[in-house]
């Protein structure tokens, strides 16, 4: 069987995958015993009388039994129709959209860094096995791997922002500033970007370290390097063309599976620097309990979660000679 | 798993160590590392803090003193802005953060065993079915899925939130257990009980049960710490259990006092990471140990 043939496999299963997901995602927010309209609106401004509320229930489809309500929204779903937000009544795809940029601009920052980082020290730590280097560099991966993400974004916070004010603590720019260029613009985003990324690099860097190092280890065994070192290839070459190849492919399926929390965006970060994207969204919508807000979202991170690890797949079926098209 | 034969002479004793000595063993391994015996150390500490914390924190909760004093001799890691002493704060967190992360992890091997049993022991159908379901839950982010299923909850008590992320932070567990199984379902010795007409459920819990403990145990000291993190973030964004004193409200009344006193901020994320820390040196320790290569 062929990579064509492969991938086609591959999208048809996405179809079984993708009718899962929507149940799962589904059921999970009706896992809650009671009444959505009742939890929605209960508090000080929740006095709804009751024939209100049953009129809500009606138009919200929620006097249905739970598989037509499932089927209702499963069709409204594949035509592309998200629903509407409880909370500002727009269309949930028009907010999505808006808030796609800014969680991009964190993420893929964060996410090419820490690729680059993590791979340069990993490699290095893996070639001198057993060095100060490599502990040095594996116990300081396993405290980034500990860490609270949103304590070490307080802390950062603090230190460098409100101590040192080198850095704006919140949003993505300064609001109510006119700048004179546009490299003032930019300068001005820059500084507002490098603490969220920070918190976002250390935790991504040191969990990816692990992975290649690990990888870098169980390849730098293997007989086709012993071979290669033995035809007189240099040391280098050894290390960066014949090794971290092969060690790179773990690192593949990882990209693939980080869009999940690249779009969900690592949810704290935002919402501690007041990063208005997509994962602070979240956080909003489930602290007012916005569901069909937070039902479209989840279901777009899953489809593009989905999509990502399709393409991670198939670029590692491509790569790796060795992979069995099954 | 060595197969012997013996050719009819008088039957060889098997010497097969105790239990005592097979610990003993694993105990003699760990210690070789200085890691791991950090760990398993700020693990014993935290957990006896979390045991003891009703015994040994030096003031009572209820007791309020003077508001946002910096560390003294009085109070060793000051106080917060309702005046009360942060360390025997921290303490009853930890009696918090610990039962959330042990709790949890007891849901969970509940499910991802029951599910990676049945997966990997009967295959076929069975195991492609909830192979489909594990993986797609697998794959979505686990932060969301928390907040999806929290997000309807009314009552946010720290059993909801242990129930909740048990429930959904199987499937990595199940699918170790699952290939575990199926390598294990192969061998001679499974064979044997078989055809001695054992029953499945007897294999599956009597045989072949025992043999992967090990696996089961080092992925649940590996995920004690996750569970921590997760609470604690969950607490933090204000879906926590806002009666319970656990670490995340602790950082999020610190952060409303951040500039003017920092310490209450510092106390319970220190805390924090150096219990996770203990349990993720612990745990790769306890892998190595017992020479675990977590199978995909």
């Amino acid at each position: 069987m062929g990579l064509r043939d492969y991938v086609i496999r591959r999208l048809i299963l996405l179809i079984p995958t993708f009718l899962l997901t929507t149940v799962i995602i589904f059921s999970l927010i009706h896992l809650a015993p009671g009444d959505p309209i009742d939890i929605i609106f209960r508090g000080p401004h929740g006095g709804l009388k009751p024939e209100v509320k049953e009129a809500m229930r009606v138009e919200l489809g929620l006097d249905q039994p739970i598989y037509i309500q499932y089927f209702a929204w499963l069709s409204k779903l594949l035509q592309g129709n998200l629903g509407y937000s409880y909370i500002n009544s727009m269309p949930v795809t028009n907010i999505i959209i808006m808030k796609i940029p800014l969680t991009l601009e964190l993420m893929l920052t964060a996410e090419v860094i820490s690729i680059v980082v993590a791979i340069v020290l990993g490699v290095i730590a893996a070639v001198k096995h057993h060095s100060i280097y490599d502990a040095t560099c594996s116990v300081g991966a396993l405290a980034g791997y500990s860490i609270p993400d949103f304590w070490l974004a307080l802390m950062l916070m603090l230190v460098f922002s409100l101590w040192l004010k080198w850095f704006p603590s919140s949003g993505p720019q300064t609001v109510g500033v006119v700048f004179a260029t546009p490299l003032d613009v930019l300068l001005d985003q820059f500084k507002h970007l490098i603490l969220p990324a920070v918190a976002l690099v250390v935790v991504w860097t040191a969990y990816l370290f692990r992975m290649v190092r690990s990888a870098m280890l169980e390849v730098l065994t293997q007989d086709y390097i012993t071979t290669a070192r033995s035809k007189g290839v240099k040391e280098w070459i050894v290390i960066y063309k014949h090794a971290l190849r092969n060690a790179l492919l773990p690192v593949i399926t990882y990209v693939g599976y980080s869009v999940g929390f690249l779009l969900s965006g690592a949810v704290v970060i935002e919402e501690i620097f007041e990063w208005k994207g997509l994962g602070r969204l979240m956080v909003d919508s489930t602290a007012v309990r916005d569901y069909p807000m937070l039902l479209g979202l989840s279901i777009f991170i899953a489809i593009m979660v989905m999509i990502a690890n399709l393409c991670a797949d198939i670029a590692y079926a491509a790569i790796d000679p060795r992979i069995r098209y099954d | 798993m060595k197969h012997r034969f013996n050719s009819g002479k008088k039957e060889e004793k098997v010497h097969r160590p105790s239990r005592a000595t097979r610990l003993f063993v694993v105990w003699r391994k760990l210690r070789k590392s200085k890691l791991a015996i950090m760990g398993f150390g700020t693990v014993l500490f935290m957990s006896m803090i979390a045991l003891l914390s009703p015994i040994i924190s030096p003031y009572k909760l209820d007791d309020y003193r003077d508001s946002n004093e910096p560390p003294s001799m009085d109070h060793v890691l000051g106080t917060d802005s309702l005046g009360r002493d942060m360390l025997s704060l921290v303490m009853n967190g930890a009696r918090i953060s610990i039962y959330v992360g042990v709790g949890a992890v007891l849901v969970e091997i509940v499910i991802g065993l029951g599910i990676g049993m049945a997966a990997g022991y009967f295959g076929g159908m069975i195991d492609e079915v909830l192979m489909r379901i594990t993986d797609v839950i697998f794959s979505l982010p686990q932060i969301m899925m928390l907040l999806l299923a929290i997000s309807m909850f009314q009552a946010r008590g720290i059993d909801v939130i242990l129930l909740i992320m048990g429930a959904l932070g199987w499937p990595f567990l199940a699918r170790v257990v699952r290939s575990e199984y199926l390598s294990l379902r192969e061998t001679t010795y499974v064979e044997a009980a078989r055809s001695m007409g054992a029953s499945s459920w007897r294999i599956i819990i009597r045989h072949i049960l025992p043999n992967i403990l090990s696996v089961i145990i080092v992925l649940a000291t590996m995920d004690i710490p996750w569970f921590i993190l997760y609470e604690a973030t969950l607490t933090y964004l204000g879906f926590g259990d806002p009666m319970s004193s656990s670490w995340g409200i602790l950082l999020q009344n610190g952060y409303q006092h951040m500039e003017s006193s920092p310490w209450i901020m510092a106390a319970p994320g220190i805390a924090l990471l150096i219990t996770s820390l203990g349990f993720n040196l612990f745990g790769d320790g306890l892998r190595d140990a017992l020479d675990i290569k977590v199978r995909e």
